[in-house]
């Protein structure tokens, strides 16, 4: 079984969501109800892949929605409670999605192994990154010449270089694309240093430096809400890869020549038979998703039970390929600029 | 669409300095204060789970052994949380506890006297289990060592005994299911006033209400669950606590 952990994207789609699937004592509730309110395991679906091999799943909705971002500990209990839900019901292979892997992550929740009865393996979990970074690597390549960049000339800028996702793309732009020049931008200089002795390639440089030399941007760090982007000075074309959480950059580089891609989200090839992707949002929300929980159904397709993507800085190219290959070998495909408007109106 | 500043590989602004969990100042005088109440809660509601179901014995005359050994059990628990209090050198203030479990109490006298084993068994192995295992949960986690140690091994006990009420009302939903319903209507509302009630001296054992809250509503639905209930239903008998 395969384990997808997600939540809403804000604390009034959260009641809608609620009361479409008929929770209504959390759906009438206020912000402190959803505080208070456990983990659901809201969906089991079954999948079959492209090889004919069917697995089972589960959707759980961790009850977090981000306007707990600020209650670090409400935050802390909503990721772990959702965990041990997904080990008691015996799932082997769960994603962490959306704000669930950062909140693990950041708020160090490796050291509360231990909750109630439970002790979390974390072996039954992966933060699906890897398959996030090849997503959108293949994304670029793909995407790149249909707007008329070439890669053999295209200087690239990742944002949030050095974080889990930005450095595996990092690493894959430089050894698998032939790209002319990549930029690396983030907000700490000391892992940045690293990177680019790691690559011995990449040079360093400011958002507001790598902006205008950049035909392609990929983003996988948050853009700071006030920032204020001029559009005119940027490359013609110019793609922007949205490959952050949650993906609001069509917001700001509205412009002519101005692709704007939904980073890190795959098809699959059949019509899955699921209510979640609705309502994350997906525009075919039977067939889209996000990479990361992808990843968790690749492993149990392959059997692969395993904490495929964990901690920082682990992703290596080769399991970049292995689970690249698994999942076209699965049906999926990483959605292209032919399933948006192209380009943004103006 | 979202305003959050974060992405996936953003820095929540959150230190680890702020994870590790502060764990109170077990000599202060309003820890001790605040800790008599919450002592007696815990010593009340151990000795009233060892009343309740040697009374569900007598609906149940068969399963009399049975009932009995948990209730033993009950017992023993009671004088370990005893043990926590003298360790403090804290009075159980068992006037307050009594008053504290008062309309629980006479709900379920009510029940027992008009033969209702579900509502009993609702009262004392779905809502006081819940009630009691949550608050033990969120209480291992800032304890002093002795009680932390006492109350890690109660929340063993419960999970190693059966649940016989559990039991019981699975073997039965068919039959009980709307007495189950009616009864928790009644009585889910009283946890919740309880839970409130004692908020504050929970805070000064710096357990949570939120927290607390939680921890009770995964019991509570993990049981219902266990016994069949479906999510929908759950949620429509959850709806109580919050009415």
């Amino acid at each position: 079984m395969f384990g997808l952990i997600g939540h809403s994207t804000s604390f009034e789609d959260a009641k809608r969501k609620a009361s479409m699937l008929g929770f209504d004592h959390i759906a009438d509730g206020d912000l402190d109800v959803w505080c208070s309110a456990p983990p659901q395991l809201v969906e089991n679906v079954e999948v079959k892949s492209a090889t004919g091999i069917s697995i089972e799943g589960s959707y759980i909705d961790s009850c977090f929605v981000p306007e707990m971002l600020s209650r670090f500990k409400t935050a802390r209990r909503k990721v772990l409670n959702a965990m041990e839900l997904a080990q008691k019901k015996g799932i082997n292979i769960t994603a962490l999605g959306g704000f669930t892997s950062i909140i693990f992550e950041n708020f160090n929740l490796l050291q509360h192994k231990q909750i109630r009865n439970t002790s979390l393996e974390w072996e039954r979990f992966t933060t699906g990154n890897t398959h996030t970074a090849w997503v959108i690597c293949k994304q670029l390549e793909s995407n790149a010449p249909k707007v008329g960049i070439d890669l053999k000339k295209a200087t690239v800028a990742v944002v949030g270089a050095t974080g889990d996702i930005g450095s595996a793309v990092c690493r894959w732009l430089t050894n698998k694309t032939g790209i002319r020049e990549l930029l690396m931008v983030a907000r700490q200089q000391d892992p940045l240093l690293s990177l680019q002795k790691e690559l011995n390639a990449g040079r360093i440089t400011s958002l507001d430096e790598a902006l205008p030399l950049a035909d392609i941007v990929v983003w996988v760090a948050s853009m700071p809400k006030t920032i204020e982007i001029d559009t005119q000075k940027l490359q013609n074309p110019c793609l922007m890869i949205d490959g952050g959480y949650p993906k609001n950059l069509d917001e700001k580089f509205k412009g002519k020549e101005i692709y704007v891609l939904k980073g890190g989200i795959v098809e699959f090839f059949s019509d899955i038979g699921w209510n979640m992707m609705e309502l994350a949002e997906m525009e075919n929300p039977q067939r889209e998703m996000f990479a990361c929980f992808a990843e968790a159904m690749i492993l149990e397709f392959e059997k692969c039970h395993t904490n495929f993507s964990w901690g920082r800085n682990n992703i290596t190219l080769e399991k970049m390929e292995f689970i690249g290959a698994a999942s076209e070998k699965h049906g999926f495909s990483a959605i292209g600029l032919d399933k948006q408007i192209n380009p943004l109106p103006v | 669409m979202q305003t959050i500043e974060s992405s996936k590989n953003a820095d929540i602004q959150i230190t680890s300095e702020d994870n590790p969990i502060n764990l109170p100042d077990f000599s202060t005088e309003a820890y001790k204060d605040a800790y008599s109440r919450i002592n007696a809660i815990v010593i009340e509601g151990e000795q009233e789970a060892h009343d309740n179901y040697i009374s569900i014995a007598s609906l149940l005359p068969n399963e009399s052994d049975e009932l009995t050994k948990l209730a033993k059990m009950e017992l023993k628990h009671k004088k370990g949380f005893t043990a926590c209090g003298r360790n403090l050198g804290v009075e159980a203030d068992m006037i307050f506890a009594k008053k504290f479990f008062s309309k629980l109490h006479g709900n379920f006298k009510v029940a027992l006297e008009n033969g209702n084993l579900t509502t009993c068994l609702l009262i004392q192995a779905i809502l006081i289990e819940a009630f009691a295992i949550s608050a033990y949960h969120v209480y291992i986690r800032v304890a002093d060592p002795f009680a932390k140690k006492i109350t890690q091994g109660v929340v063993k006990d419960e999970y190693l005994h059966l649940n016989y009420g559990q039991e019981w009302l699975k073997a039965n939903l068919k039959t009980c299911k709307d007495e189950l319903m009616q009864a928790n209507k009644a009585n889910l509302p009283l946890i919740k006033k309880m839970l409130d009630e004692v908020a504050d001296d929970a805070s000064a054992l710096a357990m949570d209400r939120e927290e607390l809250m939680e921890e009770f509503m995964i019991a509570y639905q993990d049981t219902l669950l266990e016994i069949g209930l479906d999510n929908r239903e759950i949620a429509r008998m959850a709806m109580a606590a919050i009415v």
